[in-house]
């Protein structure tokens, strides 16, 4: 009996689980502006955990990075929620990414 | 140095099933009549899943298997979810399907997909919503708010 797969499906559900609260709580301090950094951060974690031995820290940083990229492409869809009123809006200053004016022109990704 | 293909293998088998599975859970939801026969496929495959995880000897067929099945038992939980969000009218009732239709005309859902919008930047008035395309019964802000 290997209990491995089960155990890092439980750890994930875990992970996508937050993944929820940060999206929410991301978008209502940061904005959606942010998504590409978040998408690359994810990346990062991924190409990252190629090049971990051990199997459980190269597995977590691989679905770590996952729930961010997934993340990043949710952003935008939370930023819609709280304009449409079904989550808190934040009317105060959102903390602004690095060059928010040419994001504000991208078309923010949503699966 | 060798590359330790565990995590992209893990990153893979997260995305993919949080992705298919949003794809599949409205696409089954809003498509069938009744919702426990679908429930009781994925939670069979979810299980069927976790039972190849349990037999591999392989970290990365078991590590990748753990986690698709694990998405598929949550979407077991997720279709209900599914169906209190059209209920709701915070996700598109589908008018060919009869527990959608009821819905319709209950007036409490709505076919309009409130998401296929761009964001903004301020809360959405009234006037702006009733200009969207196929404005139906009611705005969704008449169906109550939720805290961050």
């Amino acid at each position: 009996m290997n209990l491995f797969g089960p155990a890092l499906g439980v750890v994930t559900l875990l992970i996508i689980g937050l993944g929820f609260v940060w999206v929410i709580r991301g978008e209502y301090y940061f904005g959606y502006l942010w998504w590409p950094y978040v998408m690359a951060a994810g990346a990062a974690m991924v190409l990252a955990s190629l090049f971990m031995a051990p199997v459980w820290i190269s597995a977590l940083l691989g679905v770590m990075g996952a729930s961010f990229i997934w993340g990043s492409t949710e952003l935008r869809d939370q930023a819609v929620r709280a304009e449409l009123g079904w989550f808190a809006f934040n009317a105060g200053h959102k903390l602004q990414p690095p060059f928010a004016n040419r994001l504000r022109r991208w078309r923010a990704p949503a699966l | 140095m060798s590359l330790n293909l565990i995590g992209l293998v893990a990153a893979l088998a997260a995305f993919l099933g949080v992705w298919m599975g949003h794809v599949c859970v409205r696409k089954v939801e809003s498509t069938s009549r009744t919702l426990g026969p679908p429930m009781v496929l994925a939670a069979l495959i979810g299980f069927g899943l976790e039972v190849g995880a349990v037999l591999s000897p392989s970290p990365m067929v078991s590590g990748g298997l753990g986690i698709l099945g694990m998405t598929v038992l949550w979407d077991v939980l997720e279709l209900p979810r599914q169906a209190r969000r059209v209920a709701a009218g915070h996700a598109p009732a589908n008018p060919s399907n009869p527990r959608h239709a009821r819905l319709l005309a209950d007036g409490t859902a709505t076919s309009v997909d409130w998401l296929a919008r761009e964001p903004v930047g301020h809360p959405l008035r009234s006037e702006e919503l009733t200009g969207h395309a196929g404005m139906p019964e009611h705005t969704p802000t008449s169906v109550g708010r939720r805290g961050a």
